[in-house]
């Protein structure tokens, strides 16, 4: 009799281990193309949709994904993470993996990610059960370019001529090329102090740069001739729909 | 009468070769199957089929043998090893009921310990149960001898 019950429960054991593992060929995942979008209080909220398809014989349980991206150094700049408590067999589902990321506080902690390309390290960690019993888990490390929205920003030789007799028209051109994976739009603004640090004249632009392209531009505007010196610095303001970089001074002259 | 014994003598040792012959071909038939249901995984486990041949040759060696010493004492003492073998291959092949292998940049971890304990159990209890009978053969045989 207990060889018969023995018998019967290796049968079972063995045919449900099979058929567990058999199933993990009939999951398919597929991921989407990243969507971006920001929200009201200017956070770029990052969107990787993954579908997933459940032919096989049980149920999926637990399918968990996070993700962790950190810069070189092992800082953490954002992590984000989804549950999907059952995904049913013979279902296919579709769900929204989101990070958020609060560009305003990345770029004060670090402006270099500003001005500068660099590379992040991406720390993805994905798990499920299936059959309600067999746990798996699987991580992966890579890293992905990061492109400077600012890169290689410079202001050129300030050009100044007579508006009438009490003020100057100071031309100032600025470029830059935007590396980011995404376009923007906002302002630049200038102030201009002269060598007793006293404010001599300021002026902004509006501007829209599609990404992976390069900005030329100048602004322009009035300084009075008697607080106009040949040497000072411009106090520099970024202000974009994502994020907002102020108090940058470069010298001149 | 000598001759009509050895000849129930071959007789039993034919039987019992026809016997494990038989049982070994079914189970190399079941592992032809399940082995047919696994191979998409021996794509991403390259030693997958290596460990599965490694445990069905073994395996099936000690049921041929235990098979050609039933009746003795010995049949017990192979089933006894039978039952050690899978067991210490389980906890071997499966690493603990950790799996993990790592597949070009992806970590992979599976974890089979809910599975090894139930096989572990299993295998227990035929262990457990190869060890009471191998009591009982000792017993009887004692009180056959005594009588």
């Amino acid at each position: 009799m207990i060889s018969i019950t023995t018998t019967f429960f290796w049968i079972f054991l063995i045919a449900f281990f099979i058929t567990a593992v058999y199933s993990i060929k009939d999951v398919h995942f597929n991921i989407g193309k990243t969507q971006m979008s920001t929200t009201s209080d200017n956070k770029i909220v990052l969107s990787l949709p993954i579908s997933i398809e459940n032919r096989g014989f049980y149920n999926i349980d637990y399918f968990s994904i996070k993700t962790t991206i950190s810069d070189k150094n092992g800082s953490i700049i954002t992590s984000g993470s989804t549950l999907m408590p059952v995904i049913r067999k013979n279902d296919e589902i579709v769900i929204n993996h989101n990070m958020t990321i609060n560009a305003t506080d990345l770029l004060h902690k670090n402006e270099s990610y500003l001005f500068n390309d660099s590379e992040l390290i991406i720390y993805e960690v994905l798990g499920l059960r299936i059959a309600e019993m067999i746990p798996i888990q699987a991580s992966a490390n890579f890293s992905i370019p990061w492109g400077a929205p600012f890169y290689n920003f410079t202001l050129g030789q300030t050009r100044s001529n007579a508006y009438n007799d009490t003020h100057l028209r100071v031309t100032i051109p600025i470029s830059f090329e935007n590396h980011a994976f995404f376009d923007f739009n906002g302002t630049i603004q200038i102030r201009m102090y002269n060598s007793t640090d006293r404010l001599a004249g300021e002026g902004q632009t509006n501007i829209v740069v599609w990404q992976n392209s390069p900005y030329n531009g100048s602004i322009e505007f009035l300084a009075k001739m008697t607080d106009f010196t040949d040497s000072g610095c411009f106090e520099v303001n970024l202000q974009t729909s994502l994020f907002k970089y102020e108090g940058m001074m470069i010298p001149y002259g | 009468m000598v001759e009509a014994k050895s000849d129930s003598k071959v007789k039993k040792i034919v039987f019992k070769a026809l016997r494990s012959t038989v049982k070994g071909v079914i189970f190399y038939g079941i592992y032809f199957f399940t082995w047919m249901l696994l191979s998409p995984i021996s794509e991403y486990v390259p030693e997958l089929q290596q460990m599965i041949e490694a445990f069905v040759i073994v395996y099936i060696s000690l049921m041929i043998i235990e098979e050609l010493f039933l009746g003795t004492i010995f049949q017990y003492f192979f089933n006894v090893t039978k039952s050690l073998f899978v067991i210490g291959y389980l906890i071997f092949s499966l690493k603990g009921g950790v799996f993990g292998i790592t597949f070009q940049n992806v970590n992979l971890t599976i974890d089979f310990r809910l599975f090894l304990s139930a096989a572990m159990l299993l295998s227990m209890l035929g262990l457990s149960k190869s060890v009471l009978q191998a009591i009982n053969y000792m017993n009887e045989k004692s009180e056959f001898s005594k009588i």
